[in-house]
């Protein structure tokens, strides 16, 4: 992940963006597959009622928990070594990588069968397998095809959220030797098949971990598609990448954890399959790993740790709500970001994780800080308030713009003076506000110039936003109605070039 | 060629290693949060589910309804019964109708009872860990039925739950076509939590390696958010009421 953006041609989020506005087809995609999801779990939400109860039991367990880390990874790590796991620590992705290709050596592995997993990407463990003569394979349909691809996740929960079918039959077809129909069922029937044998013939099971019990040392995964527990059910020997902060203390904990990823994730009460790993399979047992290993992660999580203004990113529970809720995700698409983590969280996260200013790019500034991000989130993070804590340090130590700081200034005054969890919609509208009608801030500042490309040239398509975004869409036309005449032109000149297929460009200074 | 005695050297020296490497690992969060190490359990008063949750509950009636329409929504089958006996009709009907060759049964004495052996007489069934020799991940793999006992089920979710065992395989509710899952009405309750108790309350020593919970029939939107079902697990979904 150094250097954020190894996959990805453009060096900018902006270049990046261009890639990805050019991509007609990518855009109905990532807007339809995104309002298909934030439908269903407002849906979901509303239907299982009190969320806003929910939502704040679930941010205090997380806060709880990460306030007392230090406690319960301790007592999550005695009852895992107890349960017969074999548990690594490991400070950077380097050191990771490294157990995880000593383990498949002394396995003398040919194959690793993985499901999902962010922490693995995070890791780029899959070249690093491969550099050994390890076969690693995605077992999640989704993140099969785009490992056939040759590319990286787009999206947090549906990583091929940016293919079509018959680019997927393509794929397929060139992996299965014969001419596949693009119809749904005849494609995932030939994953299906295909991976059987793959899940049999498998050394090791590779899964990351959406929650650890403390209180009994169980890895909890939830999933949709079985090849999590595929994963974790056949193979001889089972390794999972933990992020050091995914714990929780006890089962009861989960029930809350539970309610709230499916209904942010992808609107489901539960997805199909929850499991809870508690070990190996014990002696008298025909199935399940012999050999289980738990590697816990930190590649620059402990960063955020005592942070008072990002410490709360650590509450993440990777269900992707802030990316279907984000009007500038539904545009540019995962890959933009250039990161692991796309949309909101991925802007704060990628940086974060980081530990070099000069590489916290401009990530930050693709963002219309709404606060959409924050009402989405099932734990409360408040996202878009990080992104401006975020580019606040960036201008402070240097790598910005003097004038910017002053606007940037102008958003902490706001910020602080306001108690911040009632009000946070409002204060992102006020924030609008203040650089919209303020002049001097909109019009001379050259690097909101990128801020403004990214708020403002998207919307120019009016069907762009749903309802909900109505007066958000007012406001930005408002502003662009005071916009000085040079910046205008500008603008303008960027549709046209748009409009012949061009594209390129705009918005670059 | 490495003996598996070096691997268990291995193994240790690993140990080791990671228990040296836990210190300076846990300490540097704990100077992180500018703070000493906290080694007595922390006062958690946010544990589990809000109060009004944990006193929600609906009667047998309602609990069947529920469970009903939810695991009929996600594309499961629900079937009521008043015996054991007609379970066993029912199977032996949905055998004939499929033409089912392979059947996969947990060991348990509610299973035995069935005679699922004598009332199949064109499948071969198999008994989960019934034959230590035999390879059983592989004879659930093969198996077009899979049968099962749930140890409980949550109404509101529309989830069964499943604990692993020497008698009780993994692999029978999840590598099968189809699966048949008999949930006795006692162990259906209204939420998770009414379930998840149990794991806390047992504590550690009381689990099994594998406890899962499943809602409905295996399912992806990876094509073009296109719902389809049976990538992986089961396809085909049958919880069985009885009682």
């Amino acid at each position: 992940m150094s250097g954020g953006h190894g996959h990805s041609d453009g060096a900018t989020v902006k270049e990046r963006a261009d890639l990805a506005m050019n991509n007609e087809f990518l855009r109905k995609a990532v807007k339809f597959t995104t309002e298909r999801l934030k439908g269903g779990k407002l849906k979901a939400t509303d239907e299982h009622g009190n969320w806003e109860e929910w939502r704040e039991r679930g941010r205090q367990i997380r806060l709880h928990t990460i306030a007392h880390l230090d406690y319960y990874l301790n007592r999550f790590v005695d009852n895992a070594r107890a349960n017969g796991v074999h548990v690594h620590f490991a400070d950077t992705a380097e050191e990771a990588v490294h157990i995880s290709l000593s383990i498949a050596e002394r396995k003398q592995a040919k194959t690793v069968v993985k499901s999902k997993s962010m922490v693995t990407e995070e890791l780029h463990l899959n070249h690093a397998l491969e550099s050994i003569g390890v076969d690693p394979i995605e077992t999640d349909l989704g993140e099969y095809i785009i490992q056939l691809a040759g590319e990286t996740p787009s999206h947090i929960i549906i990583p091929a959220i940016h293919k079509n079918r018959y680019q997927i039959a393509d794929l397929l077809s060139e992996d299965a030797g014969e001419k596949l129909e693009p119809d749904t069922q005849v494609l995932a029937g030939y994953v299906r098949r295909k991976l059987r044998t793959k899940f049999l013939e498998a050394d090791i099971g590779m899964t990351g971990c959406n929650f650890a019990i403390a209180e009994t040392g169980s890895m909890v995964l939830f999933e949709n598609e079985g090849n999590a527990r595929m994963v974790t059910t056949v193979p001889k020997t089972q390794i999972t990448l933990m992020g050091m902060e995914r714990i929780i203390p006890s089962w009861a904990d989960l029930e809350v954890m539970a309610t709230l990823l499916p209904r942010s994730a992808t609107g489901q009460k539960l997805t199909v399959y929850m499991s809870g790993i508690t070990g190996p399979r014990r002696a008298e047992d025909a199935d399940g790993p012999d050999e289980m290993h738990i590697i816990i992660v930190d590649n620059g999580r402990s960063l955020q740790l005592g942070d008072p203004e990002f410490q709360e990113l650590l509450n993440c529970i990777r269900c992707g709500a802030c990316l279907n809720a984000c009007p500038v995700y539904r545009h540019i698409g995962g890959h933009a970001y250039g990161g692991t983590y796309s949309g909101p969280i991925g802007a704060v996260l990628t940086p974060s994780l980081q530990k070099n200013v000069a590489e916290w790019d401009d990530i930050a500034n693709a963002s219309s800080l709404c606060g959409a991000c924050y009402e989405a989130c099932p734990v409360k993070i408040p996202l878009h308030d990080m992104l401006i804590y975020l580019r606040r340090r960036k201008v402070e130590q240097g790598h910005g713009d003097k004038i910017e700081a002053a606007g940037m200034k102008g958003f902490a005054t706001v910020m602080s003076k306001s108690s911040r969890f009632k009000t946070v919609l409002k204060i992102g509208k006020l924030g609008q506000k203040l650089v919209a009608r303020k002049g001097e801030i909109r019009i001379k500042v050259g690097p909101l110039k990128g801020w403004n490309s990214y708020r403002v040239t998207p919307t120019l398509p009016k069907k762009s936003f749903r309802d909900g975004w109505g007066t958000l869409e007012a406001e930005i036309r408002n502003g662009l109605q005071e916009m000085a005449p040079e910046m205008k032109n500008r603008m303008e000149q960027i549709v046209k070039d748009r409009a012949k297929g061009g594209g390129h460009g705009y918005g670059h200074g | 060629m490495d003996t598996a005695k070096t691997h268990q050297q291995w193994l240790i020296e690993m140990e080791a290693e990671s228990r040296s490497k836990q210190t300076r690992f846990i300490n540097g969060i704990s100077t992180k949060l500018r703070r000493p190490m906290v080694t007595e359990p922390p006062r958690h008063p946010y544990r589990g589910a809000p109060d009004f949750w944990n006193a929600y509950e609906w009667n047998e009636q309602e609990r069947i309804e529920r469970f009903t329409s939810n695991f009929r929504i996600v594309g499961g089958h629900v079937e009521r019964f008043t015996t054991m006996d007609d379970v066993t009709r029912f199977i032996a009907e949905k055998a004939k109708e499929l033409s089912v060759k392979y059947v996969i049964r947990q060991n348990q004495p509610e299973l035995d009872a069935l005679n699922l052996e004598g009332e199949l007489p064109e499948a071969q069934v198999s008994v989960w860990n019934s034959d230590p020799g035999q390879y059983w991940k592989a004879r659930s793999a093969e198996a077009d039925f899979g049968v099962v006992m749930a140890d409980y089920a949550a109404a509101y979710t529309g989830s069964i739950t499943v604990l692993s065992s020497k008698d009780k395989g993994r692999s029978v509710s999840l590598l099968p076509t189809v699966l048949m899952a008999i949930i006795p009405v006692e162990r259906l309750k209204t939420r998770l939590g009414e379930i998840m108790v149990h794991f806390d309350e047992g504590g550690r020593e009381s689990l099994p390696a594998g406890i899962h919970f499943i809602s409905g029939p295996s399912r992806s939107a990876d094509i073009e958010n296109d719902l389809t079902i049976g990538v992986h697990g089961p396809g085909v979904v049958y919880a069985l009421i009885v009682g």
